[in-house]
């Protein structure tokens, strides 16, 4: 029984490989929020969403498999959770029944193995139950899969079948052993055996029998270590068992857990009016990219309130600059492509209205840093160090997000070593998205028609919208302003 | 008389003092110099000893002749034997007195009694044994030679040598008790020892003949200390009945010496732990051969200098390869602004000149050859942090607010060290920004240092002195880590640094093409 609704034909690996700088994604774009968020402290949550956020996808195909699936969940959100939940009362059952397979007695398996066997099938009734009457209401191929599955697998006979074989495992009439002859005409190879035959115990009743006497320690040890041979096999069936439907429960929560993820916060960002919107997801060898009210979703659940979205309509471009205002929203513009690169590559939704991007075989972050308080390097020494890094995993049709890099020098150097860096980048079919108040470096690109200049609003009287708007750089930062504020009325001059 | 040997007199110990860390320790990293120390030394509680910096010149300097005297090895020897017994003594004793002035009798016990008298005997060891060591020597610092004056009277007093007179007596008495218990049934029963032989010799010895080869040995480790306190105070309760006399010795001895030791030498046993723990310290980088000296400090600005100086925290990681740097101000100079290289040795330059001003304030010595340093009043520091998501605060704005608060603090006593700021804004900006720093900091008149990547800064005004990171002069890529003045020269290095990372556009096209 497979589970299926992360990939088509494979499971989901909660475990894989993660993509090159996972740490430095999650506190750059600040990610941690979104997965706290998503997981409400559910542990499987977040490993499961976290695992499907930096395994990005390369092919539409898988996007459009999980993309489905999430619109039947969104759809039909209690149901979904209702299966999440059957997968974490199970584990709980699990935990709380004190059943253990890994006993050093065989017969102390052999009962945990059977009790176990008890909960997962109860629990599976449960399963059919939902499947039975909720099917009808879902249309993805995941999600109607693994309901007709469960609904094929897990018919009536075969839950009488199983209770009756449990019942019977249990009962205290006796264990029917057969068993072969050794070289020495002793039993081998013993078998337990069934006593469900019509007429069986009218015939037993009959046969010849020994008594072991009252005091006979010896004798009554002797009987219990043939029961333990005869059950060796039986036990191992029955654990193996129980281990397949711990695994099956296991991977079932896993794939569920992503999309309750998403349905957590969905949500969250609803409940702040905050749109939410399945992507257009574009071939990797496209280079153009349209949205409509894109936001920064973590800074959306940071403030606990609605926040600036942002309009883009771009064709043949490779390198976006941004410049303007201090603290006119760039980087935050620049996390919420982050996040909306990696949430559409792992089937996710974004934050935005609408949102069309290609596929990208990477995402890539290069922000400036606190000074290294090991003193092992300079400020510029460790930028480059970290560009070094991400070069080394750096691919043509991968996308790199620059925020204000390479500005621990001097403007004419700084600028120098970022379009050097910039132009091999877009030379070689990397995107770049770079935020930066190196006017020098900005301006070098100013006649190239694939460069999209990118401003920080700043209206008329001075004030910020946090909006960023195509615009061209200009000289100066507006830092006197803020200056002017906050050493005004002091008597610091 | 003799009080403390940090501060000249019982007043100035009882001022207040800092139980945080200041606010200028992380960004000079004092708060890793220091770690180690408040750390090997937890039960002395230093912390703020080093948290306080003195603001009068007089205490500096007597804290100065007793460090430079401890530097002799045989008589930081002799102190830091007997700082520790002394002080472990003080901190036992404080459980010992609770115990033996509670009702209850399972504090209040002839084995808390014991405790006490043992511990009374080592205190009078500990001070006979330091008051001989002294005697004879001639010591220079005021400090050290009136707590030696005072230690020799108080050996010679007549409390203390009651107290050792009778210490010795009961020692002696005690020596001579000899019980034995009977154990039956869960019953223990005491009578005085009445001669009987020892089985387990007359057992080994009446099987002696069978012995053969080696054979495994049984025994196992046993600890002699009562596993149940309260089964052997019951027990000594027994055997106090017995020898009547003694325990009562021993009763009134406890009522008579409950506070037998002496607050003046716990204290010096306290407190010459900051001398030592810095010695302790830097001895593995004087062993390098880094110089260390006893700097002049000066209540005004008009020279100030250091010559030879190196940041502590690199020069444990660098040890015999450390490079020292100078520094010089003369009146009118009082800025100075770094400029040059990345990673060429700025910031830790500006720490370095932060890290000798508070440990020369604290009367310690300090990294260097020879210096003459700011009496401040506070060191303010500034350098670039992180951008953090939470606070919604951003970079600029964060270093403006944080250079603001800096200058409101600021006097013409303090010293200003500013690392780096404005890096996040445009470079007109920045300049702007930057001259209405230096315009400020200038006005203020107080020393300073600045390290910036803009060059026009280093030709503020004539307060200002420029000094640069230097380069080989044969290959660039090589920093010297060697400061020195000279104006600024707008070099470009950067280029260079990208190219050791494979990061100028030839070499980034080639990795990425593969």
């Amino acid at each position: 029984m497979k589970v299926n609704l992360m990939f088509r034909h494979r499971d989901f690996d909660i475990k894989a490989k993660l993509c090159f700088g996972k740490d430095v994604l999650t506190s750059d774009l600040g990610l941690e929020r979104v997965l706290s968020n998503m997981a409400r402290g559910d542990k499987i949550i977040y490993d499961a969403c976290s695992t499907a956020l930096f395994c990005p996808l390369q092919t539409i195909d898988e996007i459009r498999y999980r993309q489905e699936n999430l619109r039947d969940a969104l759809r039909k959100p209690d149901t979904v959770r209702k299966l999440y939940e059957i997968t974490v009362e199970t584990e709980k059952k699990r935990r709380s029944s004190w059943h253990w397979l890994s006993s050093a007695y065989l017969s102390s398996t052999f009962s945990s193995a059977i009790e176990l066997l008890k909960i997962y099938t109860e629990m599976l009734m449960e399963l059919r139950l939902v499947a039975d009457s909720k099917l009808s209401g879902f249309q993805s191929e995941g999600f109607r899969n693994l309901l007709t599955m469960i609904q094929r697998e897990l018919d009536d006979n075969y839950f009488t079948k199983v209770q009756t074989l449990l019942y019977e495992l249990k009962d205290n009439d006796g264990m029917l052993i057969s068993a072969r002859l050794g070289n020495y005409l002793q039993g081998v190879s013993y078998v337990l055996r069934r006593k469900n035959r019509k007429g069986f115990w009218f015939r037993w009743a009959f046969a010849p029998s020994y008594t072991i006497a009252p005091r006979d320690d010896a004798g009554a040890t002797d009987l219990s270590k043939r029961r333990d041979r005869a059950i060796n096999e039986a036990t191992n069936a029955l654990a193996q068992a129980a281990e397949h439907l711990e695994g099956f429960f296991t991977m079932l929560r896993v794939e569920l857990a992503f999309y309750v993820g998403c349905l957590n916060l969905a949500d969250s960002l609803r409940a702040l009016r905050m749109p939410v919107c399945i992507p257009n997801v574009l071939p990797l060898e496209r280079q153009d990219r349209s949205w409509h009210g894109l936001y920064d979703v973590s800074l959306a659940l940071a403030k606990n309130e609605a926040v600036v979205g942002n309009e883009l309509d771009t064709a043949d471009k490779r390198l976006y600059i941004i410049t303007g205002a201090n603290q006119g929203g760039k980087s935050t513009f620049l996390r919420s492509i982050g996040q909306a690169q990696l949430m559409t590559q792992c089937g996710m939704f974004v934050g935005a209205e609408s949102f069309s991007a290609p596929i990208r075989n990477g995402v890539f972050t290069h922000f400036k840093k606190e000074e290294d308080a090991a003193m092992k390097s300079g400020k510029l020494d460790e930028e480059l160090s970290r560009m070094s890094e991400v070069a080394d995993h750096l691919n043509p049709g991968s996308l790199m997000l620059f925020n204000e890099s390479f500005a621990a020098t001097n403007e004419r150097e700084g600028s120098e070593i970022c379009r050097q860096i910039t132009k091999a980048l877009i030379d070689c079919n990397v995107e770049v998205f770079s935020v930066t108040h190196l006017y020098t470096y900005a301006s070098a690109f100013l006649n190239d028609p694939n460069t999209q200049f990118l401003r920080a609003q700043r209206l008329e009287n001075g004030e910020r919208t946090f909006r960023i708007v195509p615009g061209e750089p200009m000289q100066t930062a507006f830092g006197v302003d803020l200056y002017r504020k906050i050493f005004a009325n002091s008597k610091v001059k | 008389m003799f009080y403390s040997i940090l501060f000249r007199n019982q007043e100035q110990y009882e001022l207040t003092r800092r139980t945080d860390e200041p606010d200028c320790f992380k960004d000079l990293n004092l708060d890793q110099i220091f770690a180690p120390i408040l750390k090997s030394k937890k039960e002395f509680e230093l912390e703020g000893f080093f948290y306080t910096s003195l603001h009068d010149a007089e205490t500096i300097t007597y804290r100065q002749e007793v460090m430079g005297e401890l530097e002799n090895d045989e008589l930081r020897r002799l102190f830091a034997g007997f700082s520790k017994i002394i002080y472990n003594l003080d901190r036992y004793m404080v459980s010992t007195r609770a115990s033996l002035t509670s009702d209850s009798s399972y504090d209040n016990n002839y084995l808390t009694r014991g405790r006490m008298l043992d511990y009374a005997d080592r205190y009078c060891s500990e001070i006979s044994a330091l008051a001989a060591g002294l005697n004879g020597k001639t010591l220079r610092s005021d400090g050290l030679s009136n707590f030696a004056e005072y230690l020799t009277a108080y050996s010679e007093s007549e409390a203390f040598k009651g107290l050792c007179t009778h210490v010795a007596r009961l020692r002696k008495e005690l020596s001579r008790v000899e019980y034995s218990m009977l154990i039956k049934s869960g019953t223990i029963r005491v009578r005085k020892y009445e001669g009987e032989d020892d089985l387990s010799k007359q057992i080994l010895a009446c099987f002696e003949k069978f012995r053969q080869g080696e054979v495994k040995d049984y025994r196992q480790k046993v600890i002699e200390e009562p596993a149940a306190a309260h089964v052997e105070a019951a027990v000594l309760d027994m055997v106090a009945g017995l020898y009547k006399d003694i325990f009562a010795d021993l009763n009134s001895f406890c009522e008579k010496y409950l506070h037998f030791l002496d607050p003046t030498i716990t204290r010096f046993a306290r407190e010459i732990q900051f001398y030592l723990s810095w010695l302790d310290y830097i001895l593995p980088l004087r062993q390098a051969g880094l110089p260390f000296n006893y700097p002049k400090l000066c209540n005004t600005a008009e020279q100030l200098y250091c010559r030879d100086m190196f940041d502590l925290t690199l020069a444990f990681l660098t040890r015999d390869k450390t490079v020292t740097n100078d520094f010089m101000l003369n009146a009118p100079e009082r800025i100075i602004v770094v400029t040059g290289p990345n990673q060429g040795g700025k910031t830790t330059f500006a720490r370095a000149f932060g890290q000798v001003h508070w440990l020369a304030s604290l009367g310690l010595c300090v990294p260097g050859s020879e210096a003459a340093l700011y009496l401040f009043d506070n060191i303010l520091t500034h350098f670039g942090r992180e951008e953090d998501l939470s606070t919604l605060n951003w970079k600029l704005q964060d270093d403006l607010v944080r250079l603001h608060g800096l200058l409101e603090k600021a006097t013409s006593r303090s010293i200003i060290i500013v690392n780096e700021i404005f890096s996040s804004t445009t470079l007109s900006d920045a300049l702007t920004l930057g001259g209405y720093m230096m315009d400020a900091i200038s006005a203020l008149g107080a020393p300073a240092v600045v390290v910036t990547f803009l060059d026009e800064l280093a030709s503020h005004g004539s307060d200002t002195v420029s000094m640069m990171s230097t380069v080989k002069e044969d290959d660039p890529t090589q920093r010297t880590y060697k400061i020195i003045r000279k104006p600024p020269d707008g070099l470009a290095y950067a280029m260079h640094i990208a190219s050791k990372y494979r990061l100028t556009y030839k070499q980034l096209c080639r990795r990425l093409i593969k």
